[in-house]
């Protein structure tokens, strides 16, 4: 299966630990991020992460399924770009 | 001050009650001084470990007999760090727990204070969450949480790290009457289409297999899984973790499945149209070479974790569900059957080819024989406990297991030294049952510390060590894969590699002496070398109301068979 770059957009509580936790689960599976943009929001509880990643479509889908998983991850969505 | 103002550790053990929290497990430590001070006046009991590692175990052993969450309480830094194979043991095979740990001040952290650790960076990859308190306010709250999070969704350990400054400071903050997350909504339902498309799927199928596993124990569904069995005339095939998800004795059982499973239980998911998996996560220990798993079958594949579906193998139906919901609701919908051929061809290969063993030597006892021992002398009835290895795999095969909750093993990290500390919590636990814990002579030696612990609460557990003198699964793969070439894996004195060989004329072959181990930590001991007396022997530790361990010498070259090689397919099976 070929690799496409995906751009992951995560809401998160803006919370110690939420950024370690999401960076360690994509690096712990041995992918590279390639670029990482963390900013608030309007409500200042929630942080935006924007989070350019190489993989294929199977490995991109399961990153995304363990996001969902974690407490403090509120709203995942992805695109190829 | 205010009112209802108490310190921290105060409001952490006040939470801990509100929680229901029926024993706690730990290790004090300079950092959980605070916390440690409040427990005397605890509504819930205290059980004293000798190594955290044992600590969690115990807990793990606890919620798995239980499935309520089990605690566990230590100290910074080496203390915190002990905890983090208990907790990747927990983690991975979805076992709710909640650890807490003390930390240095926060005036204190980042500056290599001593026994500090960066707890909650450590313990990110092998938790389901981690907590960092900030202030004493946060401890109800985040204990509520923690309780919640380890429940709910796919069960799992959670950590809280509370810095010794918020164990000190003055709260008021109360436990809260309901948890509500911002992000975490576990929950989810099979959508009535699904449920329909099931149901037709089970209706159609000439030869349907269930493959239950360790989410159908989680969620009490067993009593649900047999019913859609004899309904449907559904053969059940379980993974390791789902041992006791279904009774071994019933004639749709095909027992264990995958790489020591039965050759009926892997011949019939091999030969299947379709397969009910319940609770499993499709582990590379059963499906061998995953392009040729289940080639001829549509799965279905039900789990309360969305990320463990497809995430193996790819499903025609995946439900998102709590499995006892599941099949509740689609009971209804599914017809009769009792499908004869389907039933006869199986039939076929449990007689052609039972789980079985041949003596090797007169007068050396067979491990498996020590299974069917444990088996007559408890009636089946035991929760068994097992560490790591071959003994773990001929608990799995020799004994057959009915009730859920009564097999508890490490299955997915594969934790030596998991079973001793483990079978403590479930006896402490479930003190209606006998419980014997199956190690071998390696796994034993990781956590013999903690059956003091056993003798001092005075529990019926008993121990029993299977020793060949090796550690016997890392030989048979260096016999089978590895030309024989026994590195690092000989116990005794004789048969080691010449890069280990060791003086000749030591006293002993067999080091430890286990009997005179056991007695040391003021346990009852047998040895039994001599297969006439196994049975009996057995029987009587067992009766016993002590703690007794029972040393069996047995047979150093058996192997666990049938296996299939790892990464092979079915087709690949060996029988001896």
């Amino acid at each position: 299966m070929s690799e496409h770059t995906y751009r992951l957009s995560c809401y998160v509580e803006n919370k110690p630990g939420v950024l370690a936790r999401i960076v360690g689960l994509i690096s712990g599976r041995g992918y590279n991020i390639q670029t990482l943009n963390v900013g608030p929001t309007e409500d200042g509880t929630v942080s935006r992460m924007k989070i350019d990643v190489l993989g294929t479509d199977r490995v991109v889908e399961q990153i995304i399924l363990q996001l969902r998983n974690q407490v403090n991850v509120i709203e995942v969505s992805s695109r190829k770009i | 001050m205010k009112e209802g103002a108490r310190n921290g550790a105060r409001a952490l053990v006040e939470s801990l009650e509100k929680a229901g929290v029926e024993v706690l497990f730990g290790y004090p430590g300079g950092q959980a001084l605070d916390i440690f001070n409040c427990l005397t006046d605890a509504k819930f009991p205290f059980v004293l470990g000798r190594h955290e590692q044992g600590c969690v175990h115990m807990a793990d052993g606890y919620a798995r007999s239980t499935g309520k969450p089990g605690v566990c309480l230590v100290t910074s830094g080496p203390g915190a760090t002990n905890t983090i194979t208990g907790l990747a043991t927990a983690n991975i095979d979805g076992i709710p727990l909640v650890v807490i740990t003390g930390q240095v001040p926060m005036s204190l952290i980042g500056t290599d204070a001593f026994q500090e650790a960066d707890t909650t960076g450590v313990a990110r990859g092998v938790s389901k969450h981690c907590f960092l308190v900030q202030s004493a306010d946060e401890i109800p709250e985040i204990v509520a949480e923690a309780f919640y999070i380890a429940t709910h969704g796919k069960p799992g350990p959670v950590v809280i790290d509370i810095p010794k400054n918020c164990q000190q400071g003055l709260t008021a903050a109360q436990y809260p009457e309901r948890v509500s997350l911002r992000a975490y909504h576990p929950e989810s339902s099979a959508t009535s289409s699904q449920l329909v498309k099931l149901a037709k799927l089970i209706n159609e199928a000439k030869r349907p297999v269930i493959y239950a596993g360790g989410g159908v124990i989680a969620s009490g569904a067993a009593g649900d899984v047999a019913t859609l069995a004899r309904r449907a005339g559904i053969p059940v095939a379980t993974t390791l973790m789902g041992l006791g998800a279904f009774d071994e004795h019933d004639p749709l059982s095909l027992r264990m499945a995958g790489m020591h499973g039965t050759p009926a239980a892997n011949w019939a998911m091999n030969e299947a149209d379709l397969i009910v998996a319940l609770g499993v996560r499709f582990s590379d220990r059963v499906t061998g070479k995953i392009s040729k798993y289940a080639p001829k079958a549509k799965i279905v594949h039900v789990d309360c974790d969305p990320a463990s579906i497809g995430k193996n193998v790819s499903a025609a139906l995946g439900i998102v569900a709590d499995v006892k919901d599941v099949l509740t609701t689609v009971l209804s919908r599914v017809k009769s059957a009792t499908r004869p051929e389907w039933m006869a061809k199986i039939d076929g290969w449990k007689k052609s080819h039972p789980v079985s063993w041949e003596q090797m030597h007169p007068n050396v006892i067979m491990p498996q024989a020590v299974m069917e021992a444990i088996d007559k002398a408890t009636k089946g009835r035991a929760v068994v406990v097992t560490d790591v290895g071959q003994h773990q795999m001929w608990a799995a095969q020799h004994f057959r297991y009915s009730i859920p909750r009564h097999f508890l093993t490490s299955g997915g990290m594969g934790t030596m030294g998991f079973g001793i500390p483990a079978a403590i919590g479930a006896a402490i636990a479930r003190p209606d049952h006998k419980t014997v814990a199956v190690c071998g002579d390696g796994g034993a030696q990781m956590t013999f510390e903690e059956v003091v612990v056993a003798v001092e609460h005075k529990l019926p557990v008993t121990f029993v060590v299977i020793n060949n003198g090796c550690l016997g699964m890392v030989r048979q793969w260096q016999e089978l894969f590895y030309g024989k070439n026994y590195s690092g894996s000989i116990l005794t004195v004789k048969g080691r590699a010449a890069n280990e060989r060791l003086e000749q004329d030591l006293k002993y072959d067999y080091l430890p002496d286990f009997v005179k181990l056991a007695q040391a930590h003021g346990a009852e001991a047998y040895r039994v070398i001599d297969p006439a007396k196994l049975d009996a022997t057995i029987a009587k530790a067992i009766r016993s109301k002590r703690t007794t361990l029972v040393e069996v010498i047995v047979e150093p070259r058996a192997n666990v068979y049938p296996m299939i090689p790892a990464g092979k397919p079915v087709s690949e099976m060996v029988f001896k």
